[in-house]
């Protein structure tokens, strides 16, 4: 009763729907005490989408599951947090008992977790989910069923289909919207999602976001969403909350918060973030990384990163002051004032300073892939049951490319696309089952086999081809120090090197990698470097091997956003060093831009298996000319912070099954543009020799083509294509 | 322009020196040496189960080595027969019906157990370990053949098999013995060692080193192995464990010749001939072999468990003192279960 009447004593505004005091979040470990939420505060008001945004390690999860009472176990929580159910009551969330924070999680406040892939059981099909789930609340199943249908409905799932399904049968953006439904099934009032879109491609994470809109005022929800990418969430949340070190240092609406931030962090992570307009010489990396939960600097705990650091930072921490020009826009830093001039988002200036790379390309191709397939043929088993007749996965379909010396190839697609394994096709690690690669004129698979006259032996090839993983984590052997990871290539290939040689160069390497003191480091085991330090090392040591060509798989995108640039810039400062020729793979074309245009590299575009654009990279971006390439260059757009998230150009979200792709040219189902003439005949990718850019698309084709005379599809489609499901069947 | 010709140490690498000075041959041994031995002994004796383990296996080591040399072999000495334990000096567990001290007796079995124990696990292990994580890794036609045996081998009931190779070889050698027993054991590890073999087998690192060249033999070794050596190690002792429990059986039974020196001798004498299990006269000559097979085992167990942890890297890393210090580990956050169930 007493906390009650505290309660009243001073009064919430109405529309808080959850109310955040002073949390700290404190785990106990061997080398002290690590706070990993330092006094936090925040106001949730209801019906508002809550974007919180921070770097990994900045406790953004934390706060997730602080908000839920469900920090794991050695963990303590100290702080309140209340929550004003509909006629106001407020509830202390921290001090429930098990069976009402059992009621109060799902029914009241419900959580949408990162892997879709790892919350679902995968021996149980999604039905049997949502039983659970109503039947564990004590809800009518019946009932709650059909609201399970509504809710995958609105989501653009075909409820009959996905309901009857395994986990594993369903897409990563499909499985993720359909976790969203279940989060949503109890009608709980408040959702939090932890990063719910991270493993997704961004044109999936796009779509997710415009359904969430819709959803999110369809049913009265709170979001709060958390995510790592800022301009991801701008378009979205009504708020942003930014997190550093543990603690908010800057809340606003969305649209202040982007157009004027006025913390120094804010600023230059937005600054570090490659977009698809600003000129490349502005994007700059945060210098440092990110402080130690145990050890947080005293002051303001941005001070060691910041240029505007004085001696008051380091001593005192400082509090929120309110940014007089905007509505509900607070900063925690003493120099706010001062912030846009010193870090300043677009600069004026038009000294052209860009230092251009330009690769001295050979003429002759390194490797030339012709009309190169890779089909998996399907696992007997389960799935057989449900396609009568096997067909095997067109994962690489027909593609020709040659990757020269010096080269920069940038493949941009939708997960799925075959994106990777093309990459591996191309580094010799996956077999093609059709089609020839050839490395400087040898073909590879004949010279692995021994066929034929052999020039180049396949120990040359295969050194000369290397790889470079997407998650840094799994690209080291943990078992292993950093020294002996990396001696590995020297002990195979350099017999005659004795120890001291190969370790001047390893502990060299590390140096110019900017990993200080190298003897350091050289001792350690990778669990004990940072990811973009193990990326580092999986980078050095695919170049000791001094190769020819190097696929590097995703490479930047599981490091936090301010470290990628500078990654890159690594990347493409040892390709020049190194004389040697990248394949990189992306899902976002503003990455893609980065690698390939400082360097005069070419883009190209893949869709189902195959290359449907690929030109000089600045080209693409700025003159797409497939319609593929212009949604991709949509769901990388910054986004309008004024409006609502814009509405899917694409006719349909999900991409079409690989076993079974669409006949004529395979992105007619989703092709804004396409005709009749599309679902018939298939583009060619090279119609017109005279410009470096080509695109696999009728549009590109003269005026006398059959495509501009025959019917377009997306109308004929809109008519039939009320309920989402019908649209979706075509994707079985 | 070639790529990928740096077939000697003077070619065209770009980085040939660091700024740091040369590390001295010294450092480089302690280096090894602590990698390699002494933050393993650090990691064992941290755990209290180590501890125990270890000076278990110890004393049956000492008993094994020097034991026999210490103690005279068991004789006949019809003045003292039945004598209960630890009331003559002179025979400090006591003696059988014919005075036989059972001390000797049990002192002078375990030379030979020890080599069963050593000579089966090291077979079983090696042989289900390289047999399971060669048809894991190379797959197909190799996995397949493979698996043929091993399923074939499984499907023979062992015990039967043993008595049968016992009967045929009438093994005096402790190594051959204890060969002959882990056959059957061998079988069901390279099973599962293969089952972990496969997701292993296309972990990033892997296909990395496999791009570079590397043989097949190193990866498995070091980049494969390390990842199955808990399992391995456990497999191990419970092989070793199988052996001492399968050798006492067989000896207890008579399959065995009885004229070796074991534990499973005494056992079956105190039994047939002495009565043991009726009269407390003379239990203590069935007790005795007992509490040496039951500490042998307990002791394999307890380094086992402490062991477990030794292919940890987070935990070697901590022990060792050459790293670089832990404090560099807070970089990451503290490890949250990747999805604490809020259902």
């Amino acid at each position: 009763m007493a906390a009650k009447e505290r309660e009243r004593a001073e009064p919430k505004p109405d529309d808080v729907i959850m109310s955040v005091e002073d949390v700290t979040v404190r785990f106990g470990m061997d080398r002290g005490e690590s706070r990993v939420l330092d006094s936090v505060s925040m106001d949730i008001h209801r019906n508002e989408i809550l974007g919180i945004v921070g770097e990994s390690g900045s406790g953004k999860s934390m706060f997730a599951d602080a908000l839920l009472d469900a920090v794991v176990d050695p963990g303590r929580v100290d702080g309140s947090i209340t929550y004003y159910t509909d006629d106001g009551e407020p509830v202390d969330v921290l001090d429930l008992d098990k069976e009402s924070l059992r009621t109060f999680r799902w029914e009241h406040v419900s959580m949408v977790f990162q892997g879709a892939m790892n919350s679902f059981n995968p021996t149980m099909d999604i039905r049997g989910h949502f039983v659970e789930t109503l039947e564990a609340h004590d809800y009518d199943v019946e009932s709650g069923l059909e609201h399970a249908r509504e809710l995958l409905e609105a989501l653009y799932l075909d409820p009959d289909r996905v309901l009857d399904s395994y986990p594993h049968e369903l897409s990563g953006g499909m499985s993720q919207r359909a976790l969203i439904a279940l989060s949503l099934v109890l009608e709980p009032d408040v959702l939090v999602m932890d990063e719910p879109t991270a493993a997704l491609d961004l044109l999936m994470q796009r779509s997710i976001l415009s359904l969430l809109e819709t959803v999110k005022d369809e049913y009265d929800l709170t979001i709060v969403f958390i995510t790592h990418d800022l301009p991801l969430v701008t378009g979205l949340a009504d708020r942003i909350a930014v997190l550093y070190a543990f603690d908010f240092v800057e809340v606003g609406t969305a649209a202040n918060l982007f157009e004027n931030p006025s913390h120094p962090y804010t600023r230059s992570l937005l600054k570090a973030i490659p977009t698809l307009d600003t000129p490349l010489d502005e994007i700059k990396p945060i210098e440092g990384s990110s402080p130690d939960p145990v050890s947080l600097p005293t002051g303001c705990t941005y001070h060691p990163r910041c240029s505007l650091a004085d001696d008051r930072c380091k001593d005192e921490e400082p509090a929120f002051h309110d940014v007089p020009a905007d509505d509900g826009h607070r900063t925690a830093c003493f120099h706010w004032e001062d912030a846009a001039d010193e870090i300043p988002l677009t600069s004026d200036d038009e000294t052209d300073t860009t230092t251009e790379i330009v690769g001295e390309q050979s003429d002759e191709a390194l490797l030339s892939l012709s009309d190169v397939e890779v089909h998996f043929e399907q696992q007997v088993g389960l799935l057989e049951s449900f396609f009568s007749d096997p067909s095997p996965v067109r994962a690489v379909d027909g593609v020709s490319l040659d990757i020269y010396e010096n080269d920069v190839v940038a493949l941009v697609g939708e997960s799925g696309c075959g994106k990777t394994t093309l990459g591996k096709t191309i580094v010799a690690a996956q077999r093609p089952t059709g089609g020839e690669i050839t490395y400087s004129g040898q073909d590879i698979w004949d010279a692995k086999d021994g066929e034929g006259d052999i020039e180049i032996p396949y120990g040359e090839i295969r050194k000369a081809l290397q790889i470079i993983h997407q998650d840094p984590g799994s690209s080291l052997n943990p078992n292993r120090t950093v020294m002996a990871n990396l001696e590995v290539p020297f002990k195979q290939w350099n017999t005659e090197m004795d120890h001291n040689d190969r370790e001047k160069r390893i502990l060299s390497m590390l140096e110019h990698v900017g990993m200080s003191p190298p003897r350091d480091y050289a001792h350690r085991y990778p669990h004990q470097l940072s990811g973009g330090e193990q990326q580092r090392v999986a980078l050095i040591r695919a170049l000791s091997m001094n190769p020819g060509v190097i696929f590097a798989d995703e490479a930047v995108s599981a490091l936090d956003v301010s470290l990628r640039v500078e990654m890159m810039d690594l990347m493409l400062e040892l390709q020049d060093v190194f004389d040697t020729s990248f394949l990189f793979t992306s899902h976002n074309l503003s990455n893609a831009r980065y690698l390939s245009a400082s360097v005069d590299g070419r883009i190209a575009v893949m869709y189902l298996g195959e290359i449907v654009e690929i030109g000089p990279g600045e080209e693409v971006i700025s003159n797409p000319k497939h319609p593929y390439t212009k949604i991709l260059k949509w769901s990388t757009e910054d986004i309008d912070t004024e409006g609502e998230v814009a509405e899917s150009p694409l006719r349909e979200i999900d991409i079409p099954d690989p076993i079974d792709p669409p006949s004529g040219c395979s992105f007619h189902t989703r092709c804004p543009d396409a005709r009749k003439a599309c679902t018939e005949h298939d583009p060619l990718l090279t119609h017109d020799d005279s410009s470096a850019h080509h695109a696999a698309c009728f549009r590109e084709y003269p005026e006398d083509h059959p495509y501009w005379d025959s019917e377009p599809l997306s109308e004929a489609t809109d008519e039939t294509d009320d309920s989402s499901g019908s649209a979706l069947e075509a994707g079985d | 322009m070639s790529h990928s010709d740096g077939t000697s140490g003077g070619d065209d690498f770009p980085f040939q020196t660091p700024t740091t000075g040369e590390t001295t041959r010294e450092e480089r041994w302690s280096r090894t040496i602590d990698r390699t031995i002494l933050a393993p002994m650090r990691i064992i004796l941290s755990d209290w189960r180590g501890k125990v383990g270890v000076t278990i296996l110890a004393l049956y080591l000492f008993m094994g080595i020097a034991g026999p040399y210490l103690i005279s072999p068991p004789e006949t000495d019809t003045a003292h027969t039945l004598v209960g334990p630890f009331e003559m000096w002179q025979y400090p567990l006591g003696t059988d019906s014919s005075g036989r001290s059972l001390l000797a007796d049990v002192v002078h079995a375990t030379p030979p157990m020890l080599k069963m124990v050593f000579a089966g696990g090291v077979f079983a292990v090696t042989v289900g370990s390289i047999v399971g994580m060669v048809a894991g890794y190379k797959g197909g036609r190799v996995d397949q053949a493979l698996m043929v045996i091993t399923d074939s081998l499984m499907a023979i009931p062992g015990l039967p098999l043993i008595i049968v190779l016992a009967f045929l070889f009438e093994p005096r050698n402790p190594y051959l013995v204890g060969v002959i027993l882990a056959i059957p054991a061998w079988a069901v590890l390279a099973r599962s060692i293969r089952s972990q073999m496969l997701p292993l087998r296309n972990v990033e690192y892997v296909e990395a080193n496999r791009l570079m060249g590397i043989s097949t033999w190193k990866i498995i070794l070091k980049d494969i192995a390390p990842n199955l050596m808990p399992y391995i190690l456990v497999s191990f002792v419970s092989a070793s464990r199988g052996i001492v429990f399968d050798s006492v059986a067989l000896y207890f039974l008579g399959v065995l010749p009885t004229t070796d020196p074991n534990w499973g001798v005494t056992m079956d004498t105190a039994y047939s001939s002495g009565g043991a299990l009726y009269s407390w006269g003379a239990a203590h000559w069935l007790i005795a072999p007992m509490l040496a097979v039951v500490f042998l085992s307990l002791g394999l167990i307890l380094v086992a468990q402490a062991a477990d942890k030794l292919f940890n890297p987070r935990i070697r890393a901590r022990h060792q003192k050459t790293t670089a210090s832990e404090d560099d580990e807070g970089e990451h956050e503290p490890q949250t279960p990747a999805n604490a169930n809020v259902r």
